[in-house]
């Protein structure tokens, strides 16, 4: 709920800039003591007359696993959101460390194809500030538009979790059961094989260069054993093998649980729920890791 | 002669413009006979054959057993389910290094597993619209020298280097390249959608229709029995020559027994939530080999008096949507066939041969049992009830690709000319002409069947 007017950014700010910019604001809070607000920034920030790279829309669509088409996939307009998201939770007021968040998940809605050669208007603000049992989430909203025009293409609702993160007047939400236990893995329809460049090869065609999807030894300095993979590359992936069923308008959704370290495996399952008369009604998807049991994620796609 | 001095052995009249508002009856297409080399395990005598040496040699021997050299066959079509990108014209080179007249022409295809039976039907089709009197269909495939690409990396900074026009360009290109891209890219079994091999695909197949380890035991040893019993009979006197020292196909076990069958472990669906019942006894082995098979106008057949074994009568493909698991990888066969029967007004008992390639035991006893399942015959194929049963003493009577194994593309001629030869033997059943079913499924889903018939 934005009640000012966003910020125009003259061009698309640079991620790299941006975790650098980060890790010094996590720095110069540490000395000088965390932020003192519980409030976020109402502001949202923008960048008008975006249009998509040709060369890395294609190596993105080949390493989804995506035909390359002449429409821009719905994960591909989220990766084209993520700077302006990481800007905004970059600015001074924002009251949360960027660094470290976790992404808990995501909701997004194609409300209408958008080609590659289309000039748009791109938008993110956060609300939403709550507590969790486990720190402190947020709700970072992304919009795209035809530019110069309110004609909305694209939306996008990526749910974060400054993890041990309590602010002041912030409620810490009642432990709720996940039910990690619950889930008994059924028979895979796929079964990926990710390698250990698989986070490298994501940041080269999303620009999210964050240090804990890029190599054992930077994901170590963030604390994780090993390179995770990135959480919208899974997701985009699992989109892709729900195929073109789907149709060129939906609303897309997943929920991220245990994170997919690489190199692995990574089991899925793709179930159809069809109309009583026939046709498709909806897309289900689960995955797991084939040895463990344990479920990386889960999620499904609607007709919008 | 016609215009290019090349003899006119086509058909004496041109019937089309006549035919306008009256359909012709379509002429037969007859299969004369068939040769293959002995099928090879992989790694095993045909290790450093190509396709290409290695459908010459099944062209050579069928040339020599039928005697066509310099004959200008009306087309020769053949495939490679595993093809070098430097073999965009694997048949036309393969017949040019043949005896077959330098005028003969050929064209490549290729539809995985069904590569073999589709060049049949195509060309068999070509010859009943009266196109060609004659045309030879083959398959040929290599797991021994398979192609192997190198690796996206270098394949595009390769690419890059050729498009570069100056040295800093070509600088740059090459400055992209890491040592992992040195690394050769070997091609897998695995579906590209779901990145199950497919093994692993059959072994849910297998679970779902609930085929135990035992029945799939049964046929694997089926198989190698009939094999053998068929080599010791004489059977492919006529239908194989000896290549590169093999002159029966090397995986063949004349005494394997069920204990030794039931004494392997499970290769596949080791996974899943049901008990793993493949095993290498029961799947086909990666096999090297190649098939051929002549067919012809009646006329040809008579004029230069060669053999006709058979017809081929009719032919369908069927697809089935397994990316999500709706059906098995390799059931499409299960739809295929009742299509085919309803179309020519047969039932499963109008048929004295069945030829169903033996992918795995389990695929085979999938598509029974689907045929023989009251649910999937009313909702999956529209009928009344089940679709039918076989009677199992006429499957696969001279075995097949368990005890044979299964050069993918090859496995299609494999079957046509061993079925022939069957269909002629018996002669007529019950006044009508003895009768055979061939089903093969292959990749991607997808699955081609026939009905051949005793000329």
């Amino acid at each position: 709920m934005t009640t000012a007017q966003p910020l125009i950014l003259g061009e698309m700010p640079s991620l790299s800039k941006l975790y650098m910019n980060a890790a010094a604001q996590a720095a110069r809070r540490r000395v000088l003591g965390a932020h003192g607000g519980s409030t976020l920034p109402d502001i949202g920030h923008e960048v008008r007359g975006v249009r998509a790279d040709v060369g890395n829309l294609t190596a993105y669509q080949h390493l989804i696993g995506l035909t390359a088409r002449d429409t821009l996939p719905a994960g591909y307009l989220h990766a084209l959101t993520f700077p302006l998201a990481i800007s905004v939770m970059n600015r001074d007021d924002f009251p949360l460390p960027v660094l470290g968040m976790v992404h808990l998940s995501n909701y997004v809605e194609q409300r209408a194809p958008v080609l590659f050669s289309d000039l748009l208007d791109i938008e993110a603000r956060v609300e939403n500030l709550r507590g969790h049992r486990a720190g402190t989430q947020l709700d970072v909203i992304a919009e795209i538009r035809a530019a110069g025009t309110q004609d909305i293409r694209w939306t996008g609702r990526s749910i974060y979790l400054a993890k041990g993160v309590f602010l002041p007047g912030i409620d810490k939400a009642s432990p709720n059961s996940h039910g990690y236990g619950d889930f008994r893995p059924p028979d895979p329809t796929a079964v990926w094989q990710l390698g250990v460049d698989t986070g490298r090869a994501y940041a080269a065609v999303s620009g999210d260069f964050n240090p804990i999807h890029l190599s054992v030894l930077s994901a170590k300095a963030l604390g994780m054993r090993r390179s995770i993979a990135h959480g919208m590359y899974l997701a985009s992936r699992a989109l892709a093998d729900v195929g073109p069923v789907k149709g060129e308008t939906f609303g897309w959704d997943v929920t991220f649980e245990a994170p997919v370290f690489l190199p692995g495996r990574v089991a899925l399952e793709i179930t159809t729920d069809e109309r009583p008369g026939g046709g498709w009604q909806r897309s289900n998807y689960v995955a797991w890791n084939p040895r463990s049991g344990r479920r990386h994620f889960s999620g499904s796609v609607t007709p919008f | 002669m016609s215009a290019n001095g090349q003899p006119d052995n086509g058909p004496k009249e041109f019937t089309g413009p006549a035919a306008m508002g009256e359909p012709q009856p379509l002429r037969r297409a007859v299969i004369v006979g068939g040769n293959r080399i002995p099928f090879a395990r992989s790694g095993g005598a045909y290790t450093k054959s190509s396709n290409q040496d290695m459908l010459t040699a099944a062209l050579d021997g069928l040339i020599a057993r039928f005697g066509l050299q310099d004959e200008r066959i009306g087309e020769v079509a053949a495939g490679a389910v595993l093809k070098h990108s430097r073999d965009f014209n694997l048949t036309r080179e393969a017949v040019l290094g043949s005896a077959l007249s330098a005028e003969t022409p050929a064209y490549d295809l290729q539809q995985a597993c069904a590569t073999g039976l589709e060049t049949v039907l195509g060309l068999a089709n070509k010859i009943k619209l009266g196109q060609i009197e004659s045309a030879i269909a083959a398959g040929v495939d290599s797991a021994s020298d398979a192609p192997i690409a190198v690796s996206e990396g270098l394949r595009e900074v390769l690419l890059d280097l050729n498009r570069a026009k100056t040295l800093t360009q070509r600088l740059q290109v090459l400055s992209r390249l890491r040592p992992k891209d040195l690394a050769p890219d070997a091609p897998g079994t695995g579906e590209p959608r779901t990145g199950l091999s497919m093994g692993e695909h059959q072994a849910l197949t297998t679970a779902q229709w609930n085929i135990s380890r035992e029945s799939q035991d049964e046929l694997a040893f089926n198989s190698h029995r009939n094999l053998a019993a068929a080599y010791d009979s004489g059977f492919f006197d006529d239908l194989l020559t000896p290549y590169r020292g093999l002159a029966k196909d090397s995986n063949l076990r004349p005494d394997t027994t069920l204990e030794k069958l039931a004494s392997l472990n499970p290769v596949f669906g080791k996974s899943l939530g049901a008990e793993a019942t493949m095993t290498a006894g029961n799947s086909t082995p990666l096999t090297d080999g190649a098939s051929t098979v002549l067919l012809a106008s009646e006329e040809w057949a008579q004029s230069r008096d060669l053999p006709m074994l058979a017809t081929v009568r009719d032919g369908e493909a069927a697809a089935v949507d397994f990316v999500h698991g709706k059906d098995g990888l390799l059931m499409a066969p299960a739809f295929a066939v009742p299509r085919l029967l309803a179309r020519n007004g047969l039932t499963l008992d109008d048929f004295d041969f069945f030829e169903i390639h033996e992918a795995f035991a389990g695929t085979v006893l999938s598509t029974l049992a689907a045929w023989e399942d009251e649910e999937f015959g009313r909702t999956r194929l529209g009928l009344d009830s089940a679709f039918g049963t076989i009677d199992r003493s006429r499957l696969n009577v001279n075995g097949s690709s368990l005890a044979a194994g299964h050069p993918f593309a090859a496995t299609g001629g494999r079957i046509v000319a061993s079925l022939a030869k069957m269909l002629h033997a018996k002669g007529t059943v019950d006044g009508r002409p003895a009768r055979g079913l061939i089903s093969i499924c292959a990749a991607g889903g997808q699955g081609v069947v026939a009905i051949l018939e005793a000329a």
